[in-house]
């Protein structure tokens, strides 16, 4: 399972998708990943920054959307304070 | 007993009081969002920074580049201590754009200097304490 959460002022929205179904070709799953895709570039236009937060994993900088991650957090817009 | 049994135990102590910690301060004001805030800041800390937050109120998160910095994040919104050799050395303030509940701050902030410090310190306004600056001169 892969889950994309965005952090917003309404604590973190969260997508979730199903890779194996994905891979065997189930529809909703397929949609899905597509929507989660769609929502990772609408977030990153705005300024957001992508993690790639994996448990016993070090967090890395996700650029591109990744299916086969199991947890991306969305950072939103930051600014010096 | 040993320290992993006691870290153990604190965690399963404390783990329910979780939700109490970060939703008592302004309760009335979108619970919602706090309480999702407060799920993912336990999925996102390792269990060492989630029982020093409950204890001590701060994260100490190491620098991914240099071993003798560390950053101390604090719960409640704030400015982030930067300390080297133990040594408070600067203050750095950030923040999102929007208002976000004060657990994502901590996230934020973790994830933002474990996997993108040089980031973090250019978006950062600094503040140097009066004291390092005498000693040192202007950072």
């Amino acid at each position: 399972m892969g889950m994309l959460r965005i952090i917003s002022k309404r604590g973190d929205e969260r997508l979730r998708w199903n890779g194996q179904d994905a891979l065997a070709g189930d529809v909703e799953a397929l949609a899905a990943i597509r929507e989660a895709e769609r929502i990772f570039a609408r977030e990153r236009a705005r300024g957001a920054t992508a993690f790639r937060v994996e448990p016993g994993k070090p967090v890395e900088r996700l650029e591109q959307f990744d299916a086969q991650v199991s947890q991306i957090v969305m950072v939103p817009r930051v600014v010096g304070g | 007993m040993n320290m992993a049994t006691l870290v153990g135990v604190l965690i399963v102590v404390l783990l329910p009081l979780l939700p109490w910690v970060f939703i008592s301060g302004s309760y009335h004001k979108r619970p919602g969002a706090k309480r999702r805030a407060g799920e993912l800041l336990r999925a996102v800390l390792t269990a060492e920074q989630y029982v020093q937050l409950i204890w001590q109120g701060y994260i100490d998160i190491p620098s991914p580049s240099d071993p003798e910095r560390i950053y101390r994040v604090p719960r409640s919104p704030g400015q982030v201590q930067v300390r080297e050799k133990g040594q408070l050395t600067q203050w750095l303030c950030l923040q999102p754009f929007d208002w976000v509940p004060d657990a994502d701050l901590v996230v934020i902030h973790k994830l933002m200097i474990e996997a993108d410090e040089e980031t973090y310190l250019q978006k950062a306004n600094s503040i140097t304490p009066i004291a390092v600056s005498l000693f040192n001169g202007p950072v």
